[in-house]
């Protein structure tokens, strides 16, 4: 049984992450109805800019601040630099093409992703970047409950990860920003006769939606400590295909995709076997997209004639 | 998953090739080439001609394995740095990205093949890419050697421009499956392939030894992207006292090695290869064979890791052995000039054929059978220290 839970632990963790990054498509879905694939990317930038502050700072093994504040501020200066990075992209490569045909948009989408992951390569080269978490976290901090163990950055991810999503959904539940964004997420011409500065509230969806990926890239960062210009990539696919499973477009439906995806991996490695992990995973959400092709939260969306 | 057509880039950095008929040339230096060629024999009348020519070279300049792709780069421009000054030659690096996939090492292959002035390749990296350009490179005349490429199937005699500088995977595989099976003496393991046919192609050759021992193997897979390992590492059971990775990336050794103490699990892992990186894979107590000697550990090659570190950094096993291929065919090239003759793609290719160097940069004399493979080729085995280091052990 223990084997189970931390099989569970180590997929919620996972899961969380994905949730996160899928939480930014939903969000750009919803508004705009554009499939970002540069998202992944921006998640890419977020483990870098972590990746500098640590060495800023005196390196994983030499820190001169302490960890917790250290710690606040990798995930403030991505958030912050991340969602400028989102709110840039969208003003100069998706707002000229807004009102153009759906294809132009998803290419440019394809065509920044590209841009992100050569400019890191440039300017970063193509060696992997280490965190070394370990150095700073130490891997026997954390909770042990019999065979169990939950470490220190499983917890503060899955703590983070639980309070950014709370955090998002009352948001947009309970604020007038949410409200808005909610409105022209319904009908953006409809927003934009009530009144609703819709430039504004897409900038802000941008915004919170890259900043959550900038927050997870500086997670991945911790957990998994290493850090290239492809990472963006497997995180990116599997953060869409969450929210797409999820119901591309819900909020809610991002989160449980991101969990379903990141339980579904671990059960099928721990119990099967790793080398068909991406097929049964995959095979299942064909099922779930089968039974239900809107999305598990997902609403059938209704065409107008 | 492995595959993403939309990503796949090619970075095929069309170096000048400003000469692109080649002249005419022989080298009025006195050439270090150990290089017996059929040409050797050729007039002296070329003597005060230019010795031009280009060389192709494959490899993962970018994509996940990009840092061993990179380091391959820089050796091979090291080699054509060093030996051009040895020789008089001018002989030029044309670089070409392949990210480890056979569909762009086809794609750079066919330009490569179609540039005249390109005479031998150095590469491609991957066994999988050998066998996606083999055809192409034999129907062109081109000589290709690789410096990584290790898979048994590459030298049975259907490629015949084919050579490697490293040994094969059923070299390799036994050897190191015999060394876990009789020093480190598991009752369980876990074998974990990269999707990658470097690694399925080594584990194919460890799991017959690991299963006629007796020893209980479960064999997981996992891809060269995943970064996260905790779910595998939980599977690891207290029988298995050894982790085997034949990956090409380092740094998820590091990380899987990381889950393991995270999870307080106490099994060994044993890598292959690209897990050779100091400063990157640092598991006290892990062991790695790699198909490359440590050169800074070589006296005789002291000058040439001096330059690379000085030029280039800290590097690993992975470019020596392309140092050593693109060292054979610039003395493959130089020999053809010396003897007078221009140099052609058939004339270097019979040059390469008949390579006898008694030493090299990694340690070992290089001559190819008929099938293309090193004669007499050896792995190394190391152990890393609790301070990280990488210190050598016998194999066997």
């Amino acid at each position: 049984m223990s084997f189970f839970f931390q099989e569970l632990v180590n997929g919620i963790t996972t899961g969380a992450l994905y949730s996160l990054v899928a939480l930014g498509f939903s969000m750009v879905y919803g508004v705009l109805k554009l499939l970002n694939f540069a998202h992944g990317d921006l998640y890419m930038v977020g483990a870098y800019i972590g990746f500098f502050i640590i060495q800023f700072f005196g390196g994983a093994a030499d820190l001169s601040i302490a960890v917790p504040l250290l710690l606040v501020i990798m995930f403030v200066v991505a958030a912050g630099l991340v969602g400028g990075l989102g709110v840039a992209i969208e003003r100069f490569a998706y707002r000229p093409l807004r009102d153009a045909p759906r294809i132009a948009p998803l290419i440019t989408a394809i065509g920044v992703s590209f841009f992100l992951e050569s400019s890191a390569l440039l300017l970063f080269g193509a060696q992997y970047r280490v965190y070394n978490t370990s150095e700073f976290i130490s891997l026997s901090s954390g909770i042990r409950i019999g065979s169990v163990t939950i470490d220190s950055v499983q917890i503060m991810v899955l703590v983070l990860g639980l309070v950014l999503m709370t955090g998002l959904r009352i948001l947009v539940n309970r604020t007038r920003l949410g409200r808005q964004m909610r409105a022209v997420a319904a009908d953006r011409e409809a927003a934009e006769m009530l009144g609703i500065n819709v430039n504004f509230v897409i900038t802000a969806t941008f915004l919170l939606g890259s900043a959550l990926a900038g927050i997870a890239g500086v997670m991945g960062g911790l957990l998994f400590n290493t850090v290239t210009s492809t990472i963006g990539f497997i995180v990116g696919l599997k953060a869409f295909t969450a929210a797409v499973v999820g119901g591309i477009g819900s909020i809610p439906g991002a989160m449980l995709g991101g969990l379903v995806i990141g339980i579904a991996e671990s059960m099928v490695t721990g119990y099967i076997s790793s080398t068909y992990t991406n097929l049964i995973v995959f095979g299942l959400l064909i099922v779930v997209m089968l039974v239900r092709p809107s999305g598990l939260l997902g609403r059938v969306q209704l065409q107008k004639v | 998953m492995e595959a993403y057509p939309v990503k796949g880039r090619l970075v095929l950095a069309a170096a000048a090739v400003g000469s692109l008929a080649v002249a005419g040339c022989s080298s009025s230096s006195s050439s270090s080439s150990s290089t017996s060629s059929s040409a050797s024999s050729g007039s002296a009348s070329a003597s005060t001609k230019a010795c031009v020519a280009s060389v192709g070279f494959e490899g993962p300049i970018t994509g996940p394995v990009a840092p061993l792709g990179t380091e391959q780069l820089h050796f091979a421009e090291l080699a054509v740095s060093m030996d051009n000054a040895a020789n008089n030659t001018k002989i030029t690096l044309v670089q070409g990205d392949t990210q480890l996939n056979p569909a762009m090492a086809v794609t750079v292959t066919q330009q490569f093949t179609s540039n005249a002035s390109i005479v031998a390749v150095a590469g491609p990296a991957g066994s999988q890419e050998v066998e996606a350009v083999g055809g192409l490179m034999d129907r062109a005349g081109m000589a290709f050697i690789s410096g990584s490429a290790t898979a048994v199937a590459l030298t049975t005699g259907k490629y015949p421009t084919f050579f490697r500088v490293v040994s094969k995977d059923s070299v390799q595989g036994p050897q190191d499956a015999n060394y876990i099976v009789n020093t480190l003496k598991p009752k369980a393991l876990m074998i974990v392939d990269d999707q990658e046919a470097y690694s399925t192609g080594l584990v194919s050759a460890m799991l017959p030894v690991f299963q006629a021992a007796g020893i209980k193997v479960d064999h997981e897979s996992v891809s060269q992207k995943v970064t996260d390992f905790s779910s595998l590492v939980a599977k690891v059971t207290p029988t298995e006292s050894v982790v085997v990775l034949p990956w090409q990336v380092a740094a998820n050794a590091q990380q899987f090695g990381r889950d393991l103490a995270q999870e307080h699990k106490t099994a060994v892992i044993f890598g292959t290869d690209g897990l050779f990186s100091p400063g990157t894979f640092t598991i006290s107590g892990s062991y790695v064979s790699s198909f490359g000697p440590d050169i800074t550990a070589i006296p005789a090659d002291a000058a040439i890791a001096q330059a690379a570190q000085a030029k280039y950094g800290s590097f690993g096993t992975f470019g020596p052995p392309v140092f050593a291929a693109t060292h054979v065919i610039d003395e493959a090239i130089a020999s053809v000039c010396k003897a007078g003759q221009t140099p052609s793609r058939a004339n270097v290719l019979a040059a390469i054929k008949t390579t006898n160097e008694p030493a090299s940069i990694l340690g070992q004399p290089i001559s190819f059978d008929s099938n293309g493979d090193l004669v007499n080729g050896k792995f190394f085995l190391f152990k890393i220290t609790p301070a990280g280091k990488y210190q050598l052990i016998p194999s066997s």
